[in-house]
């Protein structure tokens, strides 16, 4: 297991994290807290010795005296790590506690109290003091060596290190816990959906009890869920169809087939058999062709090749195209397009005349098909306008679907299958638009496709 | 003119086969990839046609190979109307395609125009029996009596007359007169050859144009 891949290490470490930032920042302040207080109580200190020789000396025991009675001055130090000298102008050493054998500082002269450290091999925290004292100049030093002190922060430090140490640990298991716990819901969600497959797209996730996050997850997810189901009843519906749709033709040339090899014919008779067979043949073909471009436009894997279209030449091709079975039936075929869009010619071609097949097959005889376009905010719309019976409201947002029919007595072989309408809304729908019918006895029907002027590409 | 069809189908490459040789072709048959090979190698083709989907050597290795030796025209036949599938076998040097299932008539006017490939120099009088067309002055006459004809029946008739003999189908008369490249489902075409007939035909004897049912139309001057 990758640590990226858990959340719950991920949280741990990052509990951990946070913990040894804090901790250690708590830490670094009282170790620099602590050297500094223990630093300024030793310079207090070394100010008082200063204070208590200088009061000695002025007490009138002299040098001379002092030195023969070191106890004098030594009680008072009583520590192994305190320095003492009394150094005259020239440096000389009149008076020594030195258990460190340190070399005397190199001090300058001063009124008042100094302080400084010695650094070398012993380092060592010095005060001194010059001061007058019958007619001559004594520099009175007091130190005191680092050594104690700085054993005594390292063992400080390293009890915070290990307190950190700890700390971090205890953080990262506490996390972990935590974490696995704060996770259940998610665990809870995944052992949800493993519950769902193909045969259960009926199984939703249930969102009751749950935290509000996943709450908000699992109501994606379902809605999810829900378009996924609908894709695939349709799937699975527009299979059955298909399949039923087969049925026809294929019951056709196998029975008429089968009926025709039952006695002997004549030539010309199994000559009808075949033609007949061959017009069920291209039906299956059409069909097949038809539910081929439906999967390849509601499924599309690449971005279709767009060219600029100039929509009234278009329509003028068109319309020559259906002139002959316009006007066979009184009918007129009214260009009013114009204007350019960026479309695939091919299938916007055939997603027009597929609508004005539709036209010309349901529209009253002895009226015009107007075929127009019109801009309206960034969409162009192409509209194909018959008169005839108006569709009923029932099967108004049904025309889309495939194999749907208005009124299945309607059909007949030259009927492109119930696929023609479905193939035009597919066509608008792959080019980011759409289709949509309006149906009025009087002001007779109008299938619109909407397309964007400029598709995002 | 000799034809090699390689298609590992048994019912296709018969009928393929049976009906090219009806046509007045020479046919031979490689049933997969290495078997096309040899005849290939053995034999002089006018023409190949080839199945993209073989066993063994596949139809686009084969045809890889067969660009190496010669220039003989391709025409694939594929299932799979993929635009990348049409555009693989194009960019690897077959001359044409056909998409499965396709029609008889349609494979034979591509084996004829391929016959004829290279440039073909647009013909600009067509005479059969007593019917007349001169294509720049767009004049049609029959029987010396001029027919007046829209811009889409002149080239309908063009188009009949450039094929003459040979059986159209629906589906092609429409892409070439039209630019209709699918089946539109709709009987446009049937309606627009009984208009074109209605003033070429219906007047006279002999009658030029003929229907071949299931097939589409021909025009001839038939005995």
């Amino acid at each position: 297991m990758r640590i990226h891949h858990s959340l719950a290490a991920r949280l741990s470490l990052l509990f951990a994290l946070v913990s040894v930032l804090l901790l250690g920042s708590i830490g670094a302040y009282l170790y620099h807290t602590l050297n500094r207080e223990i630093a300024w109580r030793d310079d207090q200190m070394l100010r008082g010795r200063l204070e208590r020789m200088e009061t000695l000396l002025d007490g009138g025991e002299s040098i001379a005296a002092l030195r023969q009675r070191p106890q004098l001055y030594a009680n008072m130090l009583g520590n192994r790590d305190s320095l003492l000298w009394v150094l005259d102008t020239k440096g000389n050493v009149l008076i020594e506690v030195n258990p460190g054998n340190l070399p005397v500082p190199d001090l300058l002269a001063s009124e008042g109290v100094r302080l400084d450290n010695v650094r070398g091999e012993s380092p060592a925290r010095v005060a001194w003091q010059t001061f007058e004292q019958d007619g001559r100049s004594l520099t009175l030093v007091a130190g005191k060596l680092l050594d104690e002190r700085r054993q005594m922060l390292a063992a400080y430090r390293l009890r915070l290190w290990l307190a950190l140490a700890a700390g971090a640990l205890f953080a990262f298991l506490l996390g972990w816990g935590v974490s696995r716990r704060g996770l259940r819901p998610l665990r809870r969600l995944s052992e949800q959906a493993n519950r769902i497959d193909m045969h259960h797209l009926n199984r939703r996730l249930d969102i009751d009890r749950e935290a509000k996050e996943i709450v908000a997850l699992s109501h994606g997810l379902n809605r999810m869920l829900h378009r996924l189901e609908g894709g695939f009843s349709q799937l699975f519906r527009h299979s059955a169809d298909m399949a039923h749709e087969l049925r026809t033709p294929l019951t056709n040339l196998l029975g008429q087939t089968q009926h025709t090899l039952r006695r002997e014919r004549s030539a010309e008779e199994y000559r009808q058999v075949l033609e007949s067979n061959i017009e069920e043949y291209e039906r299956l073909s059409r069909m097949i062709d038809s539910m081929l471009l439906l999967a390849r436009t509601a499924n599309p894997l690449k971005e279709i090749p767009r060219e600029v279209v100039d929509l009234r030449l278009l329509v003028e091709q068109l319309c020559e195209y259906f002139e002959g079975m316009a006007e066979d039936e009184g009918r007129r075929l009214v260009n009013q397009s114009n204007g350019t869009i960026l479309a695939n010619r091919d299938l916007l071609r055939r997603a027009l005349a597929n609508l004005i097949a539709n036209a010309l097959r349901y529209g009253r005889f002895e009226t015009p098909i107007h075929i127009g376009t019109s801009n309206i905010e960034g969409w162009v719309k192409l509209w194909v306008h018959n008169y005839g019976e108006a569709l009923s409201p029932d099967d108004l947002p049904r025309v889309f679907e495939r194999f749907y029919r208005c009124d299945p007595a309607r059909t007949s072989l030259a009927n492109s299958g119930g696929l023609g309408l479905a193939i035009v809304r597919s066509i608008a729908q792959w080019h980011d638009g759409d289709v949509q019918v309006e149906s009025h006895s009087e002001k007779g029907t109008t299938f619109t496709l909407w397309l964007p002027c400029t598709p995002n590409v | 003119m000799h034809i090699l069809v390689v298609e590992d189908e048994h019912k296709t490459a018969d009928y393929l086969s049976k009906g090219l040789s009806e046509s007045g072709y020479r046919v031979e048959v490689g049933r997969d990839g290495y078997e096309a090979w040899y005849l290939i190698e053995e034999c002089e083709f006018d023409l190949i046609i080839l199945d993209v989907m073989l066993p063994g050597l596949d139809g686009w290795q084969l045809l890889k190979r067969i660009r190496r030796r010669s220039q003989v025209p391709v025409l694939f036949l594929t299932a799979r109307d993929a635009v990348e599938y049409r555009v693989k076998g194009l960019e690897l040097g077959a001359d044409d395609y056909l998409i499965k299932p396709f029609s008889f008539v349609e494979l034979l006017a591509r084996v004829r125009t391929l016959r004829r490939r290279g440039p073909v120099r647009e013909a600009e009088y067509f005479r059969v029996a007593d019917l007349e067309m001169d294509v720049l002055r767009r004049r049609v006459t029959r029987q010396g009596e001029r027919i007046g004809l829209t811009n889409k029946e002149f080239a309908l008739l063009e188009l009949f007359l450039d094929r003459e003999g040979e059986v159209l189908s629906r589906t092609y008369i429409a892409s070439r007169v039209w630019q209709m490249n699918f089946d539109s489902d709709t009987n446009v075409v049937e309606v627009a050859v009984r208009r074109l007939r209605a003033k070429v035909d219906d007047a006279y004897t002999p009658k030029l144009i003929h229907t071949e049912r299931g097939m589409g139309y021909v025009l001839e001057a038939r005995a």
